[in-house]
């Protein structure tokens, strides 16, 4: 049983649940090896082969029950988790089409507009982040995400787990972008990636934004 | 390990779409005639490179082809 990261259990919590209480996931340890498990209440990792073995030394009792008694860590690092999609649920057609829709990365979304008044935030590891223009605008093709994801990022550390940075140096300075209204705009959702997670809302500016629309940066914590 | 870039490259790169926030995957050749395919450079200007690539220039940087 393996105890999920601060980092890794606020990204769980954006997730749904496989079932009350309980994430199946696929998790990638310290030694690159992937392995499915379950994850309770968003902070006990129990892996399959870890039950198997206790249901086969008490065939009577539930063993994750056993296994959830146990306090005990192995020290093993998760480095990422991957809720496996709930099986055999049946979608009504506008919420299917939604979660097809959120399941691209932005790169293969749609090109849509974006509306008055929306708010998006950009992390990065540079206070002179070179996609942001002396003009206060944003190049074309830069990757942002929405105002409502960036709410789940409190660190820069969360940063490079949310959106799968390759750098793991922390993104702890955080832009602020409001674009005109009518922008172009892809949503998607990050894939994991660089041992990451993934999983959050990013965006891409097909054409950039306009000058005097980018702000900041303001320092978040590293850690 | 990271180099950086020159200026002209990384103004080329500022014209190019990113990769993910941050950053952008990249195909990169070298003087001494080797390719790195799928590199990443962080913020337009420091590419990630093998240690053993640290004392050679780069000759071309294109976003790098799938």
């Amino acid at each position: 049983m393996l105890r999920v990261s601060d980092t890794l259990r606020r990204n769980l919590l954006t997730q749904p649940e496989t079932g009350m209480g309980y994430q199946r996931v696929d998790a990638t340890l310290r030694d690159n090896k992937t392995e499915r498990g379950i994850v309770f209440n968003a902070e006990l990792l129990v892996l399959d082969g870890e039950a198997q073995a206790t249901r086969r030394s008490y065939p009577n009792t539930n063993p994750y029950s056993i296994l959830l008694k146990r306090s005990s860590e192995s020290g093993v690092e998760i480095r990422a988790l991957r809720v496996l999609p709930r099986e055999g649920m049946a979608f009504r057609g506008l919420e299917a089409k939604a979660c097809e829709k959120k399941a691209v990365p932005a790169k293969d979304g749609a090109t849509e507009k974006t509306k008055a008044d929306e708010v998006f935030k950009r992390f990065s590891a540079f206070q002179n982040d070179y996609r942001v223009n002396a003009d206060g605008s944003l190049s074309r093709g830069s990757y942002a995400t929405t105002e409502e994801d960036a709410k789940n990022v409190k660190t820069g550390s969360d940063a490079v787990a949310r959106y799968a940075l390759p750098n793991s140096d922390p993104a702890s300075y955080r832009f602020t972008i409001k674009p005109n209204k009518d922008s172009d705009i892809q949503y998607g959702t990050v894939e994991p990636a660089n041992g990451q997670p993934g999983g959050s809302v990013e965006v891409i500016f097909t054409t950039g934004t306009q000058a005097k629309t980018v702000t900041g940066p303001d320092k978040i914590p590293d850690r | 390990m990271r180099i950086k870039l020159d200026k002209g490259w990384s103004k080329r790169l500022r014209e190019l779409p990113e990769s993910g926030m941050g950053y952008q995957r990249v195909d990169v050749r070298f003087t001494d005639g080797r390719e790195l395919k799928n590199a990443v450079v962080l913020n337009g200007e420091e590419l990630e490179v093998p240690n053993d690539f640290g004392q050679v220039e780069v000759t071309d940087v294109g976003l790098h082809k799938a």
